[in-house]
């Protein structure tokens, strides 16, 4: 038996739909057709009346997430495409994110964005926001690069009684496959080693990781032994873990597919300089993608983010220093 | 009666000020609450400011057509106790913490507070053109250096496997757990406390220049002198003559100023046990040698029992130390960190000289006079005439 | 004369309309009583940050209020300084939240019009207009889940926030789920300074109701018997399932936008037209020429609400502030989630 990533996501809402009838599903596309990536696959059918399609009207699916999760209910709400967030930018960070804060009435919405480039999906179908968000109060912000995490990371986003942002990686949805679901989790706001090491940290989290490991991999062939960290949450953010794992190592190599400026590459860097400064034997380095919208050319596409290649080369130069 | 203040009230978004226009009413008017009593203006519209209560106006400090930040005081009504109570307003004023503004409630026009020039605060720290190369110390490596006690003395010994071979945390290490392998003992508190002095005063660039100086003289005043002279002191006292004429030569240079010396103390080596200790004679240009040895003598005692008081030691300009007990003809000592010299005598020895009246070789006894010291400070042409005079002064120990 | 039992269904359904009509005046002159406090207390430089009045607007707000009842969900704005007082809302809700009272319902953390109860049904509006109506239609929502029948959610909104995507999109959305959502569009004529000419080209606002496939109602929003009808009427549709209603008011802002805005641009043929009227005025002169209330009342009842609000006024002046050191700093309910950014030193230091 294997179960995909993408699957893995329809298990967790699956059982967050019969565990709870508080839970609803409010999104384009997902009720009869099941949604554009299948992720609400027969749930419509499973659950009648719980899993509804909305006109295309983010602002207007976040809002009424929000008027739900105040009179008690817990509503997930699938974007399209993480890029399509936008239109609802504004109920998100000014009320979904501030209503706890200002009236004391928790606000346990969950927005799933299916993040992420894959090959010729181009600027607007490619966009991985978790920075933007996790910038903001009042929200906590998930990036699973598992299928184990894709799944009891949703569970545990459904289950938390603040606004999670719920990026999942679009490209991981097929590719990444496991054997089974898991029966345990690690909590969220814990980040995991996932493969230790000893002479560089790598600090990585969603798609990135398997390009992380994958750089691991062919680096060790020589005797130098990576460590790679799974973020799993962007916010809440490991500091603990990610500054252990440079006590053992001495070098920091952060890398992510979202753009450089104040993106989660920084926020990470930040915290080790700040707080680890004296555990650092090499200026710390990070990987982003190129600073331009997201191209669609796959050739383009191929040198914009970071890869399994342009991580070697990277953490290579790291230990060179 | 309470004196409740007339505040400039919010204008508008980003409004910070407005400039009074007209006072509808002066002082010891009697005013209604919430009548206009001053016009102001912003740049978005004309606005009133109105009385906070029913009383009598006292004090207006606004001035017409100037300009008052948002909350300043404009001035105060006087209202009676039951209309303070009428609004709420007779509890004692709670100081709140002064958060430091730039605009201020105190009146002050938020002009010349930002007119306020910004002094610029870069503290002329030299900034490294980059930090890389054989000799960068990553920042753990200096924390660790700091943990254990290390300088980069310590790891002179030590290649580097980084880039330019700057040492690494792993070569680092890798080198101290080696270390474990050898056999080990604990340096001294003298050891280290010398080690640390030598350290320090090694970063100055240091020369030494020699004199030999014909002994006679000095010899035959000791034979009979009581109590007994030491080499060293004739050494020391000459020195002490000889920087009195002229103390800018154990002056110690600061950037480009050379601090003076302000008073002629000069110390001596004694060796201790694991180290060496320096006492000090205080002023040693004004007593003669006479006067001196006793003192001297006893300071050599005390050091050796390592029971030297804090006031001898410490605070002195030059050092003279007499290696040639030890049988050595010639040395390079390490002035103190904070002296330009150290003056050292060698061992006698009786050595030919042309005598050219006699036109034989005839014996002299004689002893190398050393002079090291901070080549910023002093020429090699200045350290000899230095050590020129104090030979000539010791060709007359009577009148030292 | 006796009665007859048409005649006295008459006069029963005028008389409980009076008192309806004699409740609605008594809640807009309070309104209008605790507004102007509230600018004076501006003037004063009592208050932070803005005051914004429903000045001229109580009628249409109070008729909201009024037509809502206990369960159902009521999303005020800006104006809506009566509809709030006729759902229920307490005037020290009102004081606090503008003086900052750490008691308040925002506990200092919002202010001014920002304010609510969400769990008793009354919203508190974040400032972007519009945003605020498709979070109606989500209780709605939650409602009908429930299966909870009879439930109606009322949005006000002025002229402006009918510009904004969000308008269209939580409009569109009531209407595609036939939701019981009552849409109060107030025309004062003015969002800020801009005029409707500026704001909209169509005929008539109400014509748009066309376009989302929803019901509406006209309404001259400074007589307050009209008001009263056209929104009891749309509420009662709402309630018995005729999908949701607009409502669109014409009336005249007879304030500033806020209370630092002079409105000078509101042209002078505004302020004299029909609709430029003050509906407290009119209300009253209503009163008296039914003479279901005369000038004693009138008048017993100005100086009871200028007590009420001078009392609320000067309890509250007594209430602490939020202190900034005793706040918990945390915007997660899931406290364990939360970061800690700051160094120890600072949180304390003064």
């Amino acid at each position: 038996m294997s179960i995909t990533y993408l699957e893995a996501i329809r298990e967790a809402q699956a059982k967050a739909l019969a565990d709870d009838s508080r839970v609803f599903i409010y999104g384009q596309d997902i009720g009869a057709f099941g949604g554009a990536f299948k992720a609400t696959k027969n749930l419509a059918v499973e659950f009648p009346g719980r899993v509804l399609d909305a006109p295309i009207s983010e602002d207007a699916m976040v809002g009424a997430a929000i008027g739900a999760a105040i009179e008690g209910y817990r509503p997930i709400v699938e974007m399209q495409f993480a890029d399509f967030s936008t239109p609802g930018f504004n109920q998100i960070i000014n009320q979904a994110a501030t209503l706890y804060w200002r009236t004391n009435v928790p606000c346990p919405i969950t927005i799933r964005l299916p993040s992420g480039g894959t090959s010729g999906s181009g600027p607007f179908h490619s966009q991985s926001m978790e920075a933007i968000y996790a910038h903001y109060p009042g929200l906590i912000v998930m990036t699973p690069a598992t299928v184990e995490d894709a799944y009891s990371m949703l569970l545990e986003a459904v289950a938390i009684d603040d606004p999670v942002i719920f990026c999942e990686h679009k490209y991981l949805y097929y590719h990444l496959k496991a054997a089974a679901l898991p029966t345990e989790a690690m909590p969220v706001g814990k980040a995991r080693i996932a493969r230790p090491g000893r002479d560089l940290t790598i600090v990585a989290y969603s798609a990135m990781l398997h390009e992380a490991l994958a750089a691991a991999e062919e680096i060790a062939s020589d005797g130098t032994e990576i460590e790679v960290v799974d973020l799993r949450s962007i916010k809440p953010l490991d500091t603990d873990t990610v500054v252990a794992s440079v006590a053992r190592t001495g070098r920091l190599l952060c890398v992510g597919e979202a753009w450089p400026w104040g993106g989660v590459t920084a926020e990470v860097i930040a915290r080790v300089a700040t707080e680890g400064f004296d555990l650092l034997d090499a200026p710390p380095q990070r990987l982003n993608a190129k600073d331009t919208p997201i191209p669609y050319h796959p050739d383009l596409w191929s040198v914009h983010r970071p890869t399994a290649r342009s991580i070697v080369t990277a953490a290579r130069n790291l230990l060179r220093m | 009666m309470k004196k409740i203040p007339i505040i400039m009230p919010q204008l508008g978004e980003s409004i910070a000020e407005a400039t009074v226009i007209t006072f509808l009413i002066k002082e010891g008017d009697e005013v209604a609450a919430d009548q206009d009593i001053i016009e102001v203006e912003t740049n978005k519209a004309t606005m009133n400011v109105s009385s906070p209560g029913r009383g009598i106006v006292r004090k207006l400090s606004a001035k017409l057509s100037e300009s008052y930040p948002v909350g300043a005081v404009l001035g105060y009504v006087e209202v009676s106790v039951e209309e303070a109570r009428r609004l709420g307003l007779d509890q004692p004023e709670v100081e709140h913490a002064r958060i430091p503004a730039n605009g201020g409630g105190d009146g002050k026009t938020g002009d010349t507070d930002r007119k306020r020039k910004v002094e610029p605060t870069v503290r002329g720290l030299p900034v490294p053109a980059s930090a890389a190369g054989a000799s960068y110390m990553s920042p753990r490596m200096k924390a660790r250096m700091n943990e254990l006690g290390l300088h980069a003395a310590d790891l002179a010994g030590l290649a580097g496997s980084g880039a330019a071979g700057r040492v690494t945390i792993q070569d680092f290490e890798k080198f101290l757990a080696n270390l474990e392998k050898n056999k080990l003992t604990d340096a001294s508190t003298m050891r280290v406390a010398v080690a640390d002095a030598m350290r320090r005063s090694w970063t100055r660039p240091l020369a030494t220049v020699a004199l030999p100086c014909p002994l006679e003289a000095m010899l035959a005043h000791r034979k009979v002198s009581e109590p007994k002279i030491g080499p060293a002191l004739y050494a020391l006292r000459a020195l002490a003559l000889a920087l009195a004429e002229n103390s800018a030569t154990a002056g110690r240079l600061i950037g480009n100023k050379i601090v003076h010396p302000p008073s002629i103390d000069i110390g001596f080596a004694v060796e201790a046990e694991d180290g060496v200790l320096v006492p000090v004679l205080r002023n040693a240009d004004t007593r003669p040698l006479s006067e001196l040895a006793g003192r001297y003598n006893e300071l050599v005692e005390l050091a050796r029992q390592r029971r030297l008081p804090n006031d001898a030691t410490g605070g002195s300009i030059a050092t003279v130390t007499n290696f040639g007990t030890f049988g050595l003809t010639w040395a390079t000592p390490i002035p103190l960190p904070e002296q330009t010299l150290v003056l050292g005598l060698g061992a006698g020895k009786k050595v030919p000289h042309w005598d050219e009246k006699q036109k034989q070789f005839v014996p002299v006894t004689e002893a190398n006079l050393t002079l090291s010291f901070d080549h910023r400070v002093l020429d090699g042409g200045a350290a000899g005439r230095l050590l020129a005079r104090i030979a000539t002064l010791l060709q007359k120990p009577e009148k030292l | 004369m006796l009665q007859t039992l048409e005649s006295r269904e008459k006069a029963d359904i005028v008389s409980s309309f009076r008192e309806q009509y004699l409740k609605a005046f008594r809640y807009m002159l309070l309104s209008r009583v605790l507004d102007e406090k509230m600018a004076s207390l501006y003037r004063g430089g009592k208050i932070h940050g803005g005051v914004f009045l429903g000045r001229g607007q109580e009628a249409l707000s109070v008729s909201v209020g009024l037509a809502l009842r206990k369960g159902d969900i009521f999303s005020p704005l800006i104006r809506d300084g009566a509809g709030r007082l006729a759902f229920g809302e307490p005037v020290l809700d009102a004081v606090r939240t503008y003086l900052g009272s750490v008691i308040g319902p925002m506990r200092g953390r919002d202010g001014n019009i920002h304010r609510g109860r969400p769990r008793e049904g009354l919203f508190a509006m974040i400032s972007h207009l519009g945003a605020m109506i498709s979070v109606v239609n989500g209780a709605l929502l939650v409602r009908r889940f429930k299966k909870i029948e009879g439930v109606v959610g009322a949005a006000c909104i002025g002229e402006g926030g009918t510009s904004t995507g969000s308008f269209h999109e939580a409009l569109n959305q009531a209407a595609v789920e036939r939701l019981p959502l009552v849409l109060v569009v107030a025309n004062n004529q003015y969002a800020y300074s801009t005029p409707n000419s500026r704001q909209f080209a169509c005929r008539d606002l109400a014509d748009k109701a066309i376009g989302y496939g929803v019901n509406v109602h006209k309404v001259d929003g400074t007589d307050l018997e009209k008001c009263l009808h056209t929104l009891s009427d749309a509420v009662a549709q709402a309630r018995e399932g005729g999908g949701p209603q607009m409502v669109v008011a014409q009336l005249l802002r007879l304030c500033g936008h806020g209370e630092h805005d002079d409105a000078h641009y509101i042209t002078t043929q505004s302020k004299q037209s029909l609709f430029g009227r003050d509906c407290l005025k009119v209300a009253e002169d209503h009163l008296l020429r039914r003479a279901w209330a005369d000038v004693a009342i009138i008048r017993k009842y100005r100086e009871e609400i200028a007590l009420e609000v001078e009392q609320a006024v000067a309890l509250v002046q007594r209430e602490p502030g939020p202190d900034p050191y005793k706040e918990n700093w945390c915007a997660l309910a899931s406290r364990h989630l939360s970061e800690r950014f700051e160094t120890p030193d600072s949180a304390d230091s003064p």
